[in-house]
């Protein structure tokens, strides 16, 4: 089902990020303030060390800002504490890494119900959902082998199931082809771009490639850690 | 070479808690083997030093067999070093109730002072020796409240003497003894005299030259004096000796064995972290032409480091340890000696070099198979750890349990006694080997049970870190050292109970309170029942190593006029309680005998069956009327008194056993009716002090040590969690980056802790308990006598596994609480 557009999924207000290098303080991000709309597909572009990835650690709720304010459906999830922070990961925000991060003991079907188990959920009652998912990333056959047995196109379309299975209100995507060759890159960006238009999922994807963020609806340039 | 140097200093300096882990697990290793080595050399240096008693460095004893011996009578030989005639006597001290007996010493103080120097309290020498003069032990003089200058009264062959106590020595040298009371020593000339000795010394001891040997010096002696009416014979028995301080150093090569064991695999899992964390560099190296030789030597050149800083600081420890673990003993031993603290070259050299070579074997398995890996795979980073199928190792581990329990099982049904030391040893580490094989798919089997049962009672957290466990290495390596520990705490537990009661077993439950064990004619057993206060006398025939049942010695058999005393007495335990009936009606009725459970299963006799009891006097038929529990009395067959004396022509007894209103003041005098002639006679109580005190205090190093043990096993798993939380620091963070609260990792690591904890405890349980069997089988005493598997002593070590895998989940735990998330998952 679509979702609606026009209502604002997340919102970055007077963001700044500063590192600490011994005396040295380095401001990564100064001053941004953005909006995404559900639905939209954005991608943040901008030149290696421009904030882009920091902006979007800190927008998904993985970083803190500096100083600034994120609002995530209406909450300032910018000062949410560890316990509060982890419940909106798992029932709002969905993450895709570069390096999939799949937990690598744990075979596809358990790395994907990995968000559900951490939230309480009983995985009999989420079999349908399941299927429905690997269908989508086309993994039906591959539920029961773990990540090494997999090639890095199939471990980034875990890695996306994962971040779907709980029905996040965004899904935020750090450089998903930046390891794949452009073939399987093409491909994620092709799954990526359906899950936008066929449910409305909200995406939020920082990428070096131009040709990735074809796919996107809006972009975003970083860059000295400002928008441009 | 400098900047390789240099490269190998920076990495033991950057990685601090890495490098202490590793210094303190081989520092720790040579400190335990160097203390059980030179704990084996104090103790039996002490124990030679308790089993001489007078005779200092003299070994051998030349007596007359009639009358005494002077110095002449003593041929000059170049075999002989120092010599020194004594006179010996005895006497009875009584002060308030309390009789102590006291030996007599009368010697040459020129000799003496050449073999056995008695060293004076105030560090003086002894002048102007004479007359009515007496030097005591400071242990006797401190519990009689005795001074220098004070007289005290002797009784010497019934007659009251009065002594001047001219100087208080130190217990020690011709003071020691091996029984209660104390030695006395007086004037040469003044000893003769009130003991009658109107020619020569009572004995001669003689020191053999250097390097000349006591059997040497025995043969050329006894060659000279051959014909002469002379005999001479060795003060001590010093195989016997050896033996002795082997059997109580045994547990101390227990200790070392497991604590090179957990130190192998400490230094080895440690090296596998070190190699993979050093693979950029290794790839760095290759890729600018180092050969796999050179990359090998140089993480090689590292482990070496850590060995010799570990040796070089584990010697000084164990030094300090082993005083540490000495002080004190001698005071706590009813002998009350000091127990020297022997360090041998051998000790130091051996510790040392097995501080090194541990640490570079350890080190050479994933070195060298780091060197080896292909320069592309490094170099990317796509190293992949090679999986060895499942099914071959625990086959594997499998065969080798089987192997190991059935080893010396089949080498004690009449190997040699090398053999089953060597099928003991192959037993020992092979249940270990086996364990560690089976860990991992073990593992795999518990932790897919334990998933189903934590997620339905404890929640998806606890059902994703049992899930967790499942072919996860860190884990495996947690729970075998956790294994491996906890069984050498419970193995050494066990065998140290044992050997304590063991001791006390000897008297357990018997009605007798005091026992004579020497030459006793009936009319000496007439005397003492006659004393005051004495309720029953069972006097009894003694065979040790005499008598043949069916051509097969018995180690000891008593016989005894009264059976229903003897096995009231003696504690007699009957293997069913119907046979004492029967065998005390047949006792007296026709010719019987009782024999030991194990006598009869190391004979194949059973109750009823027909025996031939034979010894040098004669011998005839026996039916086996019953059968007994053993003990570590050594007794394996009972028959009458009355059989005995008809068949075997038995006079003298050689035990005498007694009940009594006051057992030390029965006993005293029973010294005193044996006079010179020579017994071993104590009360029930007296005896079981003095026994387990001197275990006790022979086990307290060894219990000390298992601290060191516990040290050992707690730096391991410490070591462990630290190279658990480097390699799990990623999949925490991927969990933190799917929802995961610090809540959760709490709950999850604590449930990860105490499933490992469970399981290296159920299979330490295990494995100890194999190990125990082997141990008794292969060393134990050859009794029917088996050690007290108590089930607390397998919880408490289980438990106590428990609570420090428990304890070191803390450090994932806390480490992960402050992870920045961000930095941990962003790069692969």
């Amino acid at each position: 089902m679509k979702k609606e557009l026009s209502k604002i999924a997340v919102e970055g207000k007077h963001i700044v990020k500063d590192f600490r290098l011994g005396a040295t303080t380095t401001k990564v991000i100064k001053d941004i303030s953005l909006q995404v709309q559900q639905g939209e597909f954005v991608s943040i572009m901008g030149p290696s060390g421009s904030g882009k990835s920091t902006l979007l650690y800190i927008l998904g709720g993985l970083d803190r800002p500096t100083g600034g304010h994120v609002l995530l459906d209406g909450m300032d999830i910018s000062r949410f504490g560890d316990e509060k922070m982890s419940r909106i990961r798992r029932q709002k925000i969905g993450f895709v890494f570069q390096f999939y991060n799949l937990i690598p003991n744990l075979n596809v079907e358990e790395n994907i119900m990995l968000p559900l188990l951490l939230d309480g959920k009983k995985i009999g009652g989420y079999k349908k959902e399941l299927n429905h998912i690997l269908e989508l990333v086309g993994l039906s056959d591959r539920r029961k082998h773990t990540p090494r047995e997999l090639s890095g196109g199939q471990q980034q379309r875990v890695a996306i199931a994962r971040a779907l299975i709980g029905k996040p209100e965004i899904l935020f995507a750090d450089e998903p082809t930046g390891n794949l060759d452009s073939r399987t890159g093409a491909e994620i960006m092709k799954l990526l771009r359906e899950i936008n238009q066929s449910i409305g999922q909200t995406i939020i994807m920082v990428t070096h490639s131009p040709e990735a963020a074809k796919s996107s609806g809006r972009v975003i340039t970083v860059k000295d850690g400002g928008i441009v | 070479m400098k900047i390789i140097l240099k490269y190998i200093f920076t990495n033991v300096k950057e990685r601090k808690t890495r490098t202490a882990v590793m210094l303190l697990s081989i520092l720790l290793s040579t400190t335990l083997l160097f203390v059980s080595f030179s704990i084996g050399e104090s103790y039996e240096s002490a124990q030679r030093k308790m089993a001489r008693g007078m005779a200092g460095s003299a070994t051998l004893s030349v007596t007359a067999a009639d009358g005494g011996i002077k110095g002449e009578n003593i041929p000059k030989l170049s075999s002989a070093g120092a010599s020194v005639g004594v006179v010996e006597g005895t006497a009875l001290y009584h002060e308030n109730g309390y009789y102590e007996a006291i030996d007599l010493l009368g010697a040459d103080l020129s000799g003496l002072n050449k073999i056995n120097p008695p060293r004076l309290v105030n560090g003086g020498e002894i002048t102007n020796f004479s007359g009515s003069q007496v030097i005591l032990p400071d242990r006797f003089t401190s519990k009689y409240g005795i001074d220098k200058g004070d007289t005290i009264t002797l009784e010497i062959s019934g007659t009251p003497v009065s002594l001047e106590v001219a100087e208080i020595a130190a217990y020690d040298t011709v003071f020691l003894r091996h029984t209660r009371g104390a030695t006395a020593l007086l004037p040469l000339s003044t000893l003769s005299e009130l003991l009658g000795q109107t020619y020569g010394y009572t004995e001669i001891l003689v020191k053999p030259a250097e390097e000349i040997s006591t059997s040497e010096l025995k043969s050329e002696l006894e060659q000279a004096l051959a014909g002469g009416g002379y005999r001479v014979s060795e003060v001590v028995n010093e195989v016997q000796i050896e033996a002795d301080a082997r059997q109580k150093s045994m547990p101390f090569f227990l200790i070392s064995f497991f604590s090179l064991t957990m130190s192998i695999f400490i230094i080895y899992g440690s090296y596998k972290v070190i190699t993979l964390d050093r693979l950029p560099v290794i790839g760095t190296f290759r890729s600018i032409g180092a050969t796999q030789k050179a990359v090998t030597k140089i993480l090689l050149a590292e482990s070496i480091l850590y060995g010799l800083l570990g040796g070089f600081l584990g010697i000084p420890v164990g030094v300090l340890a082993l005083k540490w673990i000495l002080r004190g003993m001698g005071q706590s031993l009813s002998q009350g000696i000091e127990i020297p603290v022997v360090i041998s070259p051998f000790s130091i050299i051996f510790s040392f070099a097995v501080a090194v070579i541990v640490s570079l074997l350890s080190a050479w398995l994933p070195v060298r198979r780091a060197s080896r890996l292909p320069i592309k795979d490094v170099v990317l980073g796509s190293v992949e750890e090679k999986q060895i199928p499942h099914r071959f190792i625990v086959g594997a581990g499998a065969v080798l349990f089987i192997v190991s329990i059935f080893l010396p099982r089949l080498a004690s049904g009449g190997a040699s006694e090398k053999l089953l030391y060597a099928s003991g040893g192959f037993s020992l580490l092979g249940l270990i080997a086996a364990a560690i094989l089976i860990v991992p798919l073990l593992t795999n089997v518990i932790s897919r049970g334990l998933e189903v049962i934590y997620r339905a009672i404890l929640g998806n957290e606890a059902g994703l870190a049992a899930r967790n466990m499942r072919d996860n290495k860190n884990i495996t390596q947690n729970i075998t050292l956790l294994f491996i520990s906890i069984s050498a705490v419970i193995a050494i537990t066990v065998v140290g109970n044992f050997v304590t009661a063991y001791v006390g077993d000897v008297f357990r439950d018997a009605e007798l309170q005091g026992f004579a064990d020497g030459r006793m004619e009936p009319d000496f057993v007439e005397r003492v029942k006659d004393m005051e206060g004495v309720e029953k006398v069972l006097p009894l025939y003694v065979y040790k190593n005499e008598m043949q049942a069916d051509g097969v010695t018995l180690r000891r058999l008593e016989a005894t006029e009264r059976l229903d005393w003897y096995s009231s007495m003696m504690a007699l335990q009957y293997t069913d309680k119907e046979m004492e009936t029967k065998a005390i009606s047949a006792f007296e009725q026709e010719r019987v005998v009782l024999l030991s459970e194990s006598c009869m299963e190391r004979m194949g006799f059973s109750v009823g069956d027909m025996i031939t009891l034979a010894g040098d006097t004669g011998q005839n038929d026996y039916r086996i009327v019953s059968s007994f529990k053993s003990r570590a009395t050594d007794v394996e067959a009972v028959i009458s008194a009355s059989n005995a004396t008809e068949d075997f022509g038995a006079a003298a007894y050689g035990f005498l056993a007694y009940t009594a209103a006051d057992p030390d003041a029965v006993m005293v005098q029973i010294r005193d009716l044996f006079g010179d002639t020579s017994n071993w006679s104590r009360t029930v109580e007296e005896f079981n002090t003095d026994a387990l005190s001197t275990v006790g205090a022979f086990l307290q190093p060894m219990h000390s040590m298992t601290y060191f043990i516990l040290l050992l096993a707690a730096v391991g798993v410490i070591n462990n969690l630290l190279i658990n939380y480097m390699q799990k620091r990623r999949s925490i963070a991927m969990y933190k980056s799917v929802g995961l609260s610090n809540r959760q990792n709490l709950k999850m690591n604590l449930v990860e802790g105490f499933t490992c904890g469970l399981i290296g405890a159920v299979i330490a349980i295990f494995v100890s308990y194999m190990e125990i069997k082997t141990i008794f089988l292969v060393a134990g005493p050859k009794i029917a006598m088996t050690p007290e598997l108590d089930a607390g002593t397998f919880l408490a070590a289980g438990g106590m596994g428990i609570i420090v895998t428990l304890a070191g989940s803390s450090v994932p735990i806390l480490k992960s609480r402050n992870m920045k998330l961000v930095e941990e998952i962003k790069f692969e």
